[in-house]
């Protein structure tokens, strides 16, 4: 009998307590903000794989963020998809005949999408905060000395040193125009000028972006949606559905929509790299005929299609092909098994040797990579040990440790090849290959006093070409992404930053 | 009595210490340094001195530590690196879909083992109860990861009948939060249900053979509503004990179901903090989850002894 109550008793409890965690689970969610989902064509669902990390652009180095607060917040100078520079914030721009000072005038009548004024003392303020110590990008800019609002609508930058780059330094998505009043709080919140304002932020959810009335360029499409989701395959699931109207997409899932209709993709050329970096301080790899023999032994095209599908061009130093003054070597090392062997021998390892490779987890292409590489090295003798590590190790031990002999990771591309180039210098903190050449240090450090473009194109021509003979890693290939979009969208524009321009797409029927 | 709850107390107030400290301390000696993370291949060895500096980093680790769990004790559990908000109000905004995934998946899971475990006492030693047996091993062996694309490939993106994406907010309304979070609880649910129609089973097996369902049978009641009235009663609390501890097992454990059905619950939010060493993030989630299942099995532990006097307790 008392077992019959104990039952009765603990099924009430287990009512109760159903019921309450229910109403608790209602209360919690009733209090969310309502955001009602859009008409087709008033809506874009941008499907992304990882959430922003804040929208607060001078507190971030993440492609995956600026990608998103691109569309918040405008640059003085903007590229076009072809690489020029154009007014962005400005009417014009002026610079002085010793090329130490640039003049920007702005444009008048904007406002940030808080209502305040859009004038000299606002990039100022915004400046003040991008040179800030708590900025990872304040260094970039230490050149920089002096800037001052010389009258409402004009603003006057002065740098130390010559660059004749100078102005490709207002166009990266850091160098955007914040509110700086509304301090740190822009992470979450953010105010610029942009097409677009944020509506609604859930993280690891959804991002709403909605248009702003008062940009200087109003967008096409009202809202913008961006969903997270995860997983790769759930996002192509998504996309199917239609649930998903635009997302970037990998060379491997091309094939899934090959049956599908109503969809089109859309190729971009990027100007980031990927390369199997060496450690110039190993024992092995200090020596060049090494080097050389390992560059050899792997089929490079081979690689680009059983790991990108063929999306990649094939590179031979470091250095894009769509950046200006390219320079192609990526025949420099060609396939050649037998010279290989023969190369190695003469370095005095006819048995080849043992070394590791440190590969990092979060990036499956690499991983994939490494594998590949590694059994293309096996052919000549080499053993290589594959570890596979964090991102946070790889950064820690690898990357600034440099404790490692071979990985193979990626290189955002940038618009000033000095930018580019500059990790080749002997005394950077950067150049995790341990490389040193006299004649690279020397054209680093004077480069950009070069007024001549030509002239300046020729020296990183020159360090092209000695990157290519002295191999302080294996170029892969600059990589091609991927868009797949609703064959209704047009306006989807490539550039030469990891940026997208959301204001200019839209539906046609 | 009371000096069992008090003790119970003090024993839930320990582990909650020993686990604060283990979280931190366990954290701070794992390789990735947060600086490095965050400026990536771009950081020079100047800029990374002046993030740690501004991000506390270059502080003694005890006056952290410190700092960190005085904080925790008024409810504040810092700041988010990664997301720029407070811990609190992150965690808080991940629980209605955890919650929900929880309770959704630990009852499915409970009915369907009610069922089909007193179905399988009931026939037991017959091809029933091996059937049952054998669908129970297949079910609660596959990975609920393959389990859960097949449900979004035929259930959601072929048929329409669930969403994709899991957009669980207030402003879709109830019915259509429990369609987003349905399939995902199923799944869950699914790979839950093993366990417990096991314990079912022979919960009530014994239910079965005691003496009072004997006397059913002379006081002449049918057998179908003998079993339900009686047996199932008293065959119930052992499973329901289970359940609750499911229940707090799947508080932390839904990532890998979240992450597939793009939920933005407790499991995905850990998981970042991970990959990011979002440490604030991360201390306080697993702060937070030991604090909810300590205090489930406290609860759990004195409401049992209330219900059955028959617990031995203190000794």
């Amino acid at each position: 009998m008392k077992e019959f109550l104990g039952g009765r008793i603990m099924k009430k409890h287990l009512t109760l307590l159903l019921m309450a965690a229910s109403l608790f689970v209602g209360f919690i969610s009733t209090s969310f903000s309502v955001s009602a989902q859009e008409e087709d064509t008033q809506q874009l669902n941008f499907a992304i794989s990882v959430d922003p990390d804040g929208l607060d652009p001078q507190r971030t180095v993440a492609a995956s963020s600026f990608q998103v607060t691109n569309n918040i917040y405008d640059t003085l100078v903007k590229v076009t998809p072809a690489g020029e520079y154009v007014p962005g914030l400005v009417e014009s721009w002026e610079v002085s005949e010793d090329g130490l000072t640039i003049t920007f005038k702005l444009v008048e009548g904007i406002s940030f999408h808080n209502e305040a004024p859009f004038n000299a003392e606002a990039v100022v303020a915004s400046f003040d905060r991008l040179k800030d110590d708590a900025s990872p990008r304040g260094l970039d800019y230490a050149n920089i000395t002096s800037y001052e609002a010389i009258s409402e609508y004009e603003v006057e930058f002065v740098t130390e040193e010559l660059d004749v780059e100078l102005v490709s330094s207002f166009a990266y998505p850091w160098a955007a125009i914040v509110e700086a009043s509304v301090g740190d709080d822009l992470k979450n919140n953010p105010v610029g000028t942009g097409a677009y304002k944020l509506q609604e932020w859930v993280p690891q959810q959804r991002l709403v972006l909605e248009a702003y009335d008062g940009a200087m360029v109003t967008a096409q499409i009202p809202v913008v949606n961006f969903v997270t989701i995860p997983d790769a395959s759930a996002r192509v699931l998504a996309f199917q559905s239609g649930e998903v109207d635009i997302m970037g997409i990998s060379g491997d899932q091309v094939s899934l929509f090959e049956a599908a209709e109503g969809f089109k993709i859309v190729e971009s050329q990027s100007n980031a790299l990927q390369l199997m970096a060496m450690n110039l301080e190993n024992e092995y790899l200090s020596n060049p005929l090494v080097r050389h023999a390992m560059n050899l032994a792997v089929n490079k095209d081979v690689l680009i299609e059983s790991i990108w599908y063929g999306y990649g061009n094939k590179i031979g130093s470091h250095y894009p092909p769509i950046l200006k003054g390219h320079v192609d070597h990526s025949e420099a090392y060609a396939y050649n098994l037998e010279e290989a062997k023969a190369l190695l021998a003469e370095a005095g390892y006819p048995d080849g040797f043992t070394i590791t490779m440190d590969l990092p987890s979060d990036y499956q292409a690499y991983v994939d990579a490494g594998q590949v590489i590694a059994s293309d090295l096996a052919q000549i003798g080499i053993t290589v040990e594959t570890n596979i590590v964090e991102w946070a190790y790889w950064l820690e031990e690898v990357y600034t440790g440099r404790n490692y002999d071979l990985t193979v990771v990626g290189h955002t591309g940038r618009l000033d090849p000095f930018v580019l180039l500059a990790r080749y210098d002997s005394e950077s903190g950067e150049n995790y290959f341990n490389y040193s050449n006299e004649r690279v240090d020397e054209i680093l450090r004077s480069v950009k006093q070069v007024q001549d473009e030509q002239e300046r194109l020729d020296l990183y021509a020159e360090i092209q070409a000695i990157l290519a003979e002295e191999v302080p890693a294996l170029y892969i290939q600059s990589p091609v992404s991927l868009m797949i979009m609703d064959e209704s969208l047009e306006g989807f524009e490539v550039y030469p930053l990891d940026i997208y321009e959301i204001k200019d797409v839209h539906y046609v029927n | 009595m009371a000096v069992y709850i008090i003790k119970r107390f003090l024993q839930t107030v320990l582990i909650m210490l020993i686990v604060s400290l283990i979280t931190f301390f366990a954290l701070k000696v794992l390789p990735g340094d947060p600086a490095v993370l965050i400026l990536g291949t771009d950081a020079t060895p100047d800029s990374l001195a002046l993030l740690r500096e501004s991000m506390g980093l270059d502080e003694p680790l005890t006056l952290q530590y410190l700092n960190w769990i005085g904080d925790a004790l008024r409810f504040d559990l810092g700041e988010s690196r990664y997301f720029g908000g407070d811990v609190t109000t992150l965690i808080g905004q991940r629980l209605p879909v955890t919650i929900s995934l929880a309770i959704l998946s630990v009852g499915i899971s409970f009915i369907l083992a009610l069922i089909f475990g007193t179905i399988a006492a009931v026939y037991r030693q017959t091809w029933v109860d091996n059937l049952i047996r054998l669908l129970t091993q297949v079910f609660s062996s596959v990975p609920s990861f393959w389990l859960g694309m097949l449900g979004l490939t035929y259930l959601a993106a072929r048929n329409g009948w669930f969403p994709v994406t899991g957009n669980f907010s207030a402003s879709a309304g109830l019915l259509v939060n429990i369609r987003a979070i349905l399939l995902p609880a199923l799944i869950m649910a699914v790979g839950e249900v093993g366990i417990l129609i096991r314990q079912v089973r022979s919960s009530m097996i014994n239910a079965l053979r005691s003496e009072y369902m004997t006397s059913t049978e002379v006081k002449g009641l049918k057998r179908p509503s003998a079993i339900i009235k009686y047996a199932m009663r008293s065959a119930i609390m052992t499973p329901v004990t289970l359940a609750s501890l499911r229940f707090a097992a799947l508080f932390g454990g839904t990532a890998v179901i979240e992450t597939v059905f793009s939920l933005a619950g407790l499991g995905r939010l850990l998981v970042v903090s991970v990959e990011q060493r979002d440490m604030m993030l991360l201390q306080g989630i697993v702060l937070f989850i030991t604090a909810v299942v300590v205090m489930i099995s406290f609860v759990t532990d004195i409401l049992y002894t209330q219900i059955n006097k028959t617990i031995r307790i203190g000794g």
